[in-house]
Formats: structure tokens, sequence, C-alpha cells
């Protein structure tokens, strides 16, 4: 596909008394991408994925998905987009070979297409064995990898993931990414995708835009929204007969000492990240300055969010590892 | 089959989906079975020695010739209430958003819903007519009353759908749509399904004697017990037709609203 897989402009969808829920967004995603859209729970996330996939119209501003504008030529957008909601919409009653054979006459294959479809997609989601069961005896994660299958059945040039794994164990999380990750590398999907989880955008995504309260609030590469954060910083802790001030003396030449950045040891700015971090060690060691422990932490994505928000982002403690 | 326009083959699609869910959880079809056949029972148990007793009662067999259209048209209209709680579960639990974002005919969002109503009507009206037959009805109209019945079940079964769809669409809750229930009951209750308008008194003779499902179910119900007439039959037939045109047109409205919301 030429041109980019998601382009709006100006973006708002108001809901009745006023809630601007998406307040002028602008956005371009480019094809082949991952692109994670990140935020808190009410931030817009979700009516902007229902004004993309278009569930909702818009209130006012334009919105082109796989080169079509989705208010005025929904069913050409509806044709190339594969949509995986939040909380999958999943018949407990039918198995899911059933489902997914549903879904490729709702796409308008034939007949026999839906039956070589529904076996290519249950072995690419690793679900041959549960393929007739019924979905209500399936995992959670199960039932994700289905909701995944079930998107791509009519094989979209962009695909939508509302929270795909919230709700799901470590390992089920793991599973879907490597899924999403390889969907991505083999067929060239744009993904867009939402996400509460740093940890899902900084793993998955090429680039993340941060949404809070209706508006991007930050848009780039998780390493570039990273580094607008600043440099690593590199604390060392004072071993014996060395003082935090020793410590501090030999780091200096390395960066800006942060005060108060550590117990008993001194902090640094680390502008060469961690091969910096071996030179200063040597550094240390030359002058004779014994250290304890050494630690260099990366700015997190929710670094870069408590700097545009002023607020830890929702569940940040507590993101999957 | 792949040469059907996708719209035919949706509808086909999804109704398949609605009778395979419906056969599949008990409390869908268990209540729309059995309530009719132990109601029919019972009235046939009780008033087994009215026909021919109590005067005004219809020259007629057995009270269970007369009893098996009533049984018929409930079990129709337990079965809609259920179709368009199922519907507004679509609503609430999404199903209907993947329709929505697919290419789907949005014709065939309704017409996959009714279309299995309309086999579920099919399979009542028959499966009914047999047990009655087994215990000992007979029909008077032969073959042709017989088709008779289940066109104006199966056409009954299409409005009464779209009454559950167009609930549905509106209110977007199951609960909400299985909460209409006991209105239509007394629908039904305030008619002639049950009992015969000429043993009826006063208000409650007026009420029934002005309620469509009272024509609706005698037309059904002439053909089992006799004294069937082009008119009557046309009458019931026209008035399950007309029904379904208010209802069906009301939830085909519903829908364009709802979808309205989206692009």
């Amino acid at each position: 596909m030429n041109g980019p897989a998601v382009e709006t402009h100006e973006l708002v969808r108001e809901f009745k008394g006023g809630v601007r829920a998406v307040d002028g967004v602008s956005l371009v995603v480019d094809s082949g991408g991952i692109f994670g859209f990140l935020g808190p729970n009410g931030a817009g996330k979700s009516t902007m994925v229902r004004m993309l996939t278009t569930l909702l119209r818009p209130t006012s501003g334009t919105a082109r998905v796989a080169g079509y504008d989705v208010a005025g030529d929904p069913n050409a957008v509806r044709r190339r987009i594969g949509v995986a909601l939040q909380d999958a919409a999943i018949d407990p009653y039918m198995t899911g070979r059933e489902l997914l054979r549903l879904q490729g006459v709702l796409h308008g294959l034939t007949r026999a297409g839906c039956r070589a479809r529904a076996d290519d997609l249950l072995g690419r989601v690793g679900l041959e064995d549960a393929a007739d069961r019924r979905v209500g005896t399936y995992s959670g994660g199960m039932r994700r990898r289905l909701d995944l299958a079930l998107s791509l059945v009519h094989e979209p040039v962009v695909l939508f993931l509302d929270e795909p794994t919230t709700g799901l164990d470590p390992t089920s999380r793991v599973t879907l990414w490597e899924e999403v990750r390889r969907l991505n590398d083999e067929h060239g999907t744009t993904i867009f995708l939402t996400t509460q989880y740093l940890e899902e955008a900084d793993q998955l995504a090429d680039r993340v835009a941060i949404i809070d309260d209706g508006r991007i609030v930050a848009d780039g590469s998780p390493a570039a929204l990273k580094a607008d954060i600043g440099e690593p910083l590199l604390t060392v802790t004072a071993g014996e007969g060395s003082t935090p001030d020793d410590i501090a003396g030999v780091l200096s030449r390395f960066g800006a000492i942060v005060p108060g950045s550590v117990d008993g040891g001194a902090g640094v700015r680390l502008p060469g990240g961690s091969s910096a971090m071996a030179d200063a060690v040597r550094a240390l060691d030359d002058a004779g300055v014994r250290f304890q422990a050494i630690d260099l932490a990366e700015p997190s994505l929710d670094d870069v969010f408590l700097k545009c928000t002023g607020r830890h982002l929702e569940g940040a403690e507590t993101a999957p590892a | 089959m792949t040469t059907a326009s996708p719209a035919v083959r949706q509808t086909a699609a999804l109704a398949w989906r609605s009778i395979v869910t419906t056969v599949r959880l008990p409390q869908a079809w268990f209540p729309a079975l059995f309530f009719p056949l132990v109601l029919m029972a019972i009235f046939t148990a009780s008033f087994g020695g009215a026909p021919g007793v109590v005067p005004g009662f219809p020259p007629v067999r057995g009270f269970l010739d007369f009893a098996v259209c009533g049984a018929i048209v409930q079990g129709v209209l337990i079965a809609g209430t259920s179709a368009g709680a199922a519907f507004a579960t679509d609503i609430e639990g999404g199903f209907f958003d993947r329709l929505v974002a697919s290419p789907t005919s949005r014709v065939a969002i309704l017409t996959g819903r009714l279309g299995a109503s309309m086999a579920l009507g099919l399979f009542q009206a028959v499966l009914f007519i047999a047990i009655a037959w087994i215990c000992g009805a007979r029909v008077q109209g032969g073959v042709t009353g017989i088709i008779v019945v289940v066109v104006i079940a199966v056409l009954f079964a299409a409005a009464v759908g779209g009454l559950g769809v167009f609930l549905a669409l509106r209110t977007g809750s199951g609960e909400a749509v299985q909460g209409m229930f006991p209105l239509f009951f007394a629908l039904l209750f305030f008619s002639s399904a049950f009992f015969p308008i000429e043993t009826m008194t006063g208000w409650y003779a007026a009420v029934a004697r002005a309620n469509p499902i009272s024509y609706l179910v005698e037309a059904m119900r002439l053909e089992i017990i006799g004294g069937a007439t082009i008119w009557t039959t046309l009458a019931g037939i026209g008035i399950a037709l007309g029904l379904g045109v208010i209802t069906i047109g009301a939830s085909a409205l519903a829908l364009r609203r709802r979808l309205r919301e989206a692009a």
C-alpha cells in the first residue's frame, strides 16, 4: 500500500453534554509499522479506534484509513481493515472453526475460501487442536488469539487492536506479542495498537503516540521519546574506604551530577549510555575509588508520560514484565 | 452457492449462526417449547369437557384440537422474545460492532436474525401439530390446512422477531427486552388464543374482540377444527403480514438510527 496507513487531521469526537473524548488529533501513521497508541483509561483511545474503524462518525476533522476517508467511503475502509476490539465479541457456544468460517462469509469469501482460510489461520495462531471445541472452553489467551485470527480472515492491510492484552496473564501476553510481531514481519500488515501498558508499547511499537484527555501529548519512536527526557542515569554507591564525594568526583568527568539520586553514592546523567558506563567504571578503578553497586536506569515511557502530563500512567507500577 | 449475492449468503450465514446458538443454549429454546406444551396439556386436562357443554364453545372434536394453535402462537412469542434478547446481547457484547466494522450488508444484519426466527417458527408449528396429532387431535383442513397454519406461524414469527429486534436496537439491553415479555403475554391472554371469545364476558370479551391476535389464532384454529373460509384465512395471513410490516419496518428504522452514529 502506498501512502500512510492512517492519516487524521484535527479529528474531534464530541459526545452528548459536550464532552470531547477526542479533541483535535492530527496523526500520520506510515504503512508497514507497529504503531502504539498509549494512554490511561478514558484518555480517548477507544473513541479514536471506533472512529478509525468506521464505528463512530467524527464530529469534525477528517480521517483516512488505508487511503480512504472513513466518513466518505466507509465500505472501502471496512474491506481493508481488521478489527479486534476490547472484550472480544465471541460466541461461547460456537467453535473457533465455525466462527472463522462465518467471518469469511461476512467478508465475501467463497465457501472453499472460507474453509481454507480458517484452517490456515487456526494453524497460524496455534489453535488447531482447539478448533472444534466451543469457545466457551477457551482460556483468555486462546480467545484473544482467536479474535486476532478472526480479524485477519480477509487479509487486511491495517489491523486495529484495541487493548489486545488487557486482562491476560504474562505468558499469554508474550505469546500474543510474538504473534503480532510475526504478522507485521511476515505479512507487512500495519498494526495500530492501543494499550495502557508502557511495556507493551515499548516492546512492540516502532512508533508511539501518547494521548491524554483527547489530545496527543507526545509522538515519536520510543527511543526518541525517552531520549527527549534525558540521558540514562548512572548511579554508583560507595564501597569500603570511599565516600560519596569520591565517587562524585570521578563521575563528574562524564556528565552532570544529579544530587540525591542514590543513598551513599552519587549519580550522573550519562550522555554515552552503556558504553560510557564502562569508561566510568574504569575511571573509578584507575582512581582507586572502591564502589559497591552500579545501576544504569534508562528513562521509561512513564517518565515521558510524567513529563507531558505531570502524572504517572495508571498501572505503570504494575506494568507487566 | 458461490453465485449467490453476498447479502444472501450473509443472511444465510447469520441465520445459521442464530439457529446454532439457540439450539446449543437450552435456556434459549426450552421455554419456547416447554411452556406452551405444558399450558396446552393443562388446559386440555382442565377443559376437556367444555366443548359441547359450555354454551358458546365452537363445535370441536376435543379441546386439544382447539388448543394447539394457541400453543403455537405462544411458543412463537416466547421464541421471538429470546431472539430479541439475543440480538441485544450481540449489541452489548460487541458482535454487532464486528458486523458494522465489516463489509457485511446492513440488510443481512436484520434478515439473518429474522430468517432464524422464521425457521424456528416453522419448526415449532410442525412439532406442535405433530405432538397434538400423536395425542389424538386431527386436522379438518387436511394438508392445505396444515400449510395455512404453518405459513401464518412463520409470518407471525417474523413479525415477533421484528418486534424483538426493534426493542433490542432501541434499548441495547437483553434484560430490557426480556423484561417486555409479560406485556406480550398479557396481549396473548387478552385474545382468543386460549379460549373462545364466545365464552368471555363484558369488557374482557370486547378487548379480545379488538385484539388482532384473536383473528390470527382463529384463522389457524379453524383450519384444525374445521370451518375455515377464504376470508378467515386471508384475515389471518393479512394480520400476520401487517404486524410484520409494522415491526420489521420499525426495526429497520431503529437499525438506521443506530447506524447513524457510525460512518
